[in-house]
């Protein structure tokens, strides 16, 4: 937009709307060519926007609707109005999931965002053959969402497994890490902040983007690297910063396949691995309980709204846009 | 939009005008790409059939659909299988869709579900095409409900004690006497073997991850899983004991520990304790006789419940291994009635399936194949035959519901083994929860 409106005085008044696309709202518009253009612009949206439709909002507003009946999957359903969510306050399997995702959520977001970090500034610092580790710390976040990384999981985290045979190695007799209650999360949330990748990109580009002046300016006053971090580095990142932390937040609470693949689909061991979107799976899918699955869906969208609301809300007072 | 949710009538049970217009829009994408699936335009009729199962299911499955299209030029069966874990959740969702498959292979336990939800043909009213004379009285009623029949039993099974002979004698431990030998041997014997290899060999697999063992536990005591009516038909007490006994087992030893047994059981029958040879027993259908001895690369056997002389009568039972059943949205009744028919029905694919889907449930079929069956399926045979005898009675039909105790009861066994829960606890948190799953209360 800004180079339309710094391009405008250079053209000339003799020919005012010859160039009729380039101006904001036309006053007069030059009939035919602008309708034709419009059209081929809705042309070209209309694929997204039928997805919009029909495969996003026309669903999502089903799913608002079946979340006031006793919707089952096969058949007919009624009208139950708020039941479903009053269940919710007396559903102790709800509570315990919502329990697991926040602990998941709060303890891999901010690890994950810490490591992503650190190794962008490490590779910042110009390392020989900085494409390559570039991919090859960011291949994780690729697949770490993926079925098969996840049956890897399983296998590297079981009873006979990588970790355990090197830990026997060392005379450490290792517990099924994944099939124990007390280390099953603990093994999903090192998944999570294995894909530590996407971030880490999105960090690097931001920490290119801070001046070298300031630096060279806080080196000549004495500032030592920790100080240069804390009041440089930190500082001019925190957009960046903030964008990561909505965007992964808002992955963390929606995260399914790990879970339902390391645990075959019961969250189990008791339920340590039940995530909230496991959880509603089971509901919907398993005990035909679509309806309350509706609900949950609409709770989890409430909550992760609530979250990123806040998110913005706080940013004002931490997070800082230079200009 | 004009279909506004706000706005729908919401007091009468009716199909939303949101699902009208979502099919309608389905119909028309369909329509336009022109990709009809239950027939093309030779005259060919497609069905799908859906089965569960492993890789050796899946191949003998497609040579009896190979030798059926052979017979009936005018009729492709498209297989549509998958693993136990996602059939039903993949079942669940395809008939929400209204794009279930034509014939459905069903189980006990979701049967109902389905049928009662109007999901399944009435297979009795398809007669000429389907002849259900031949099936044994045992199971020809046990996929009725309300006078109607949604399902056909594909054979008969019984849940029972699978033993490795070479694991005992490596413990040097003696077999037990399976015409009489009581849960308290079955707890010692375990614990025998444990310790006699060092741990190296357990016992027995834990048996509280399925509600089977339980209801013969409970039978064995005149009492059963559920009653008549669906309601509860056991005793906090008994369910209590029974998880003592998988409680005593964990704390001598006798069978593997907590989140072993967690991984053992996640990985299905191919990697039981008994195809891995680090166990000594564990307690399956005699139709997985078969694919367990394989993978063990032993000549397993099958021994009767432990307890069945101990109380007023036995526990055990036949059950209907499987069910086929037909979706009430297919366009071709009657080609799949005829394909169910010979499933059933003919020798050719009973000496293809043999007793993979049980010991075959058309009695004159069963005869035919007795003599052809491999060593492992002929022994689970005999067993069957051994214990007919001793059987007093099948069980009433499963509750709707009865399909979400499966999850309950892993997860309650799960809760127990690691301390969460005491049996007694866990009896009475399965007892509301079942409860309220089937709606008894």
């Amino acid at each position: 937009m800004s180079a339309l409106l710094q391009r405008r005085p250079a053209t000339t008044p003799s020919e005012p709307s010859s160039s009729g696309a380039s101006r904001p709202v036309g006053k007069r518009p030059a009939p035919g060519g602008r309708r034709r253009e419009n059209l081929a612009a809705y042309g070209f949206l209309a694929p997204w926007f039928l997805g919009l439709v029909f495969i996003t909002a026309g669903p999502l507003l089903a799913s608002l609707y079946f979340s006031f009946t006793d919707y089952s999957l096969i058949g007919d359903h009624a009208w139950v109005g708020l039941d479903n969510y009053e269940r919710m306050l007396s559903d102790t399997r709800l509570h315990s999931a919502l329990k697991v995702t926040f602990v998941y959520v709060f303890v891999s977001v901010p690890l994950q965002l810490a490591l992503a970090l650190a190794l962008a500034m490490v590779l910042d610092r110009g390392v020989r053959g900085l494409p390559l580790y570039r991919s090859v710390y960011y291949l994780p976040s690729l697949l770490g969402g993926s079925v098969a990384i996840a049956i890897l999981w399983r296998q590297v985290f079981g009873a006979n497994g990588l970790i355990n045979q090197v830990l026997g190695f060392f005379g450490i007799q290792g517990e099924g890490w994944v099939s124990h209650p007390d280390y099953a999360l603990g093994t999903l949330i090192v998944l999570n902040v294995w894909t530590f990748g996407a971030p880490m990109v999105i960090f690097l580009a931001g920490l290119r983007q801070i001046p070298a002046m300031y630096y060279e300016a806080a080196a000549v006053d004495g500032a030592g690297p920790v100080h240069r971090f804390w009041n440089i580095t930190v500082p001019m990142l925190t957009p960046i910063i903030f964008f990561n932390l909505v965007l992964q937040i808002i992955n963390a609470f929606q995260t399914f396949t790990q879970a339902f693949i390391v645990s075959g689909g019961t969250g189990g061991p008791s339920d340590s691995t039940l995530f909230y979107t496991l959880y509603l799976y089971q509901r919907g899918f398993g005990a035909f309980d679509m309806g309350y699955a509706s609900a949950m869906a609409w709770l989890l969208l409430m909550i992760i709204g609530g979250f990123t609301a806040v998110n913005f809300l706080a940013s004002k007072y931490w997070v800082f846009y230079g200009d | 939009m004009r279909a506004h949710p706000g706005s729908g009538r919401p007091q009468a049970r009716r199909r939303h005008p949101f699902l009208s217009v979502a099919a309608g829009v389905g119909a028309v994408l369909m329509a336009a790409t022109a990709c009809g699936d239950s027939g093309s335009d030779d005259g060919t009729v497609e069905l799908r059939f859906s089965w569960w199962g492993a890789d050796d299911r899946h191949s003998t499955t497609q040579q009896v659909i190979d030798l059926f299209e052979a017979e009936n030029p005018g009729i492709k069966i498209v297989p549509d299988y998958t693993d136990w874990g996602g059939y039903w959740d993949r079942l669940a969702t395809s008939t929400a869709a209204d794009d279930a498959p034509d014939i459905i292979t069903q189980e006990e336990r979701y049967l109902r579900e389905y049928g009662d939800r109007g999901a399944l043909l009435d297979l009795g009213e398809l007669g000429e095409h389907l002849d259900l004379s031949g099936i044994d009285p045992l199971v020809a009623e046990s996929g009725d409900l309300d006078g109607k029949t949604f399902g056909v039993a594909t054979g008969v099974n019984a849940y029972a004690i699978l033993a490795d002979p070479q694991a005992f004698e490596e413990a040097g431990v003696e077999m037990p006497d399976d015409s009489s030998w009581t849960w308290q041997d079955y707890v010692e014997i375990s614990a025998e073997i444990a310790e006699a290899t060092d741990g190296e060999i357990v016992g027995t697999q834990s048996m509280s991850y399925n509600e089977t063992g339980f209801q013969i536990f409970a039978r064995q005591r005149g009492e059963n899983l559920y009653a008549e009516d669906g309601s509860l038909g056991f005793s906090q007490e008994t369910l209590t004991e029974w998880f003592a006994i998988t409680q005593e087992l964990l704390d001598n030893g006798g069978q593997p520990s907590a989140s072993e047994s967690v991984e053992i059981e996640s990985g299905g029958p191919d990697q039981s304790v008994l195809a891995t040879n680090q166990g000594a027993m564990a307690h399956f259908w005699t139709n997985q006789l078969g694919g367990i001895s394989a993978s063990s690369g032993r000549d397993i056997e099958l021994l009767r419940y432990p307890g069945e002389t101990e109380h007023e009568r036995t526990g055990m039972y036949f059950k209907p291994a499987m069910f086929y059943s037909i979706s009430s949205g297919t366009d071709h009744p009657e080609e799949a009635a005829r394909f169910v028919d010979f499933l059933l029905n003919s020798n050719e694919a009973a000496e293809l399936i043999l007793a993979d889907r049980g010991l075959p449930a058309n009695v004159n079929v069963r005869a035919h194949i007795l003599n052809s069956l491999p060593e492992a399926d002929a022994r689970s045979a005999v067993f069957l035959s051994e214990i007919e005898d001793t059987i007093v009675d099948g069980n009433p039909p499963p509750p709707i519901g009865a399909g979400q105790v499966v999850e309950i009861t892993k997860r309650l066994s799960d809760e127990m083994a690691f301390g969460n829960l005491t049996p007694a606890e866990a009896a009475e948190q399965f007892m509301a929860e079942v409860e309220q799953a089937t709606g008894a209360s």
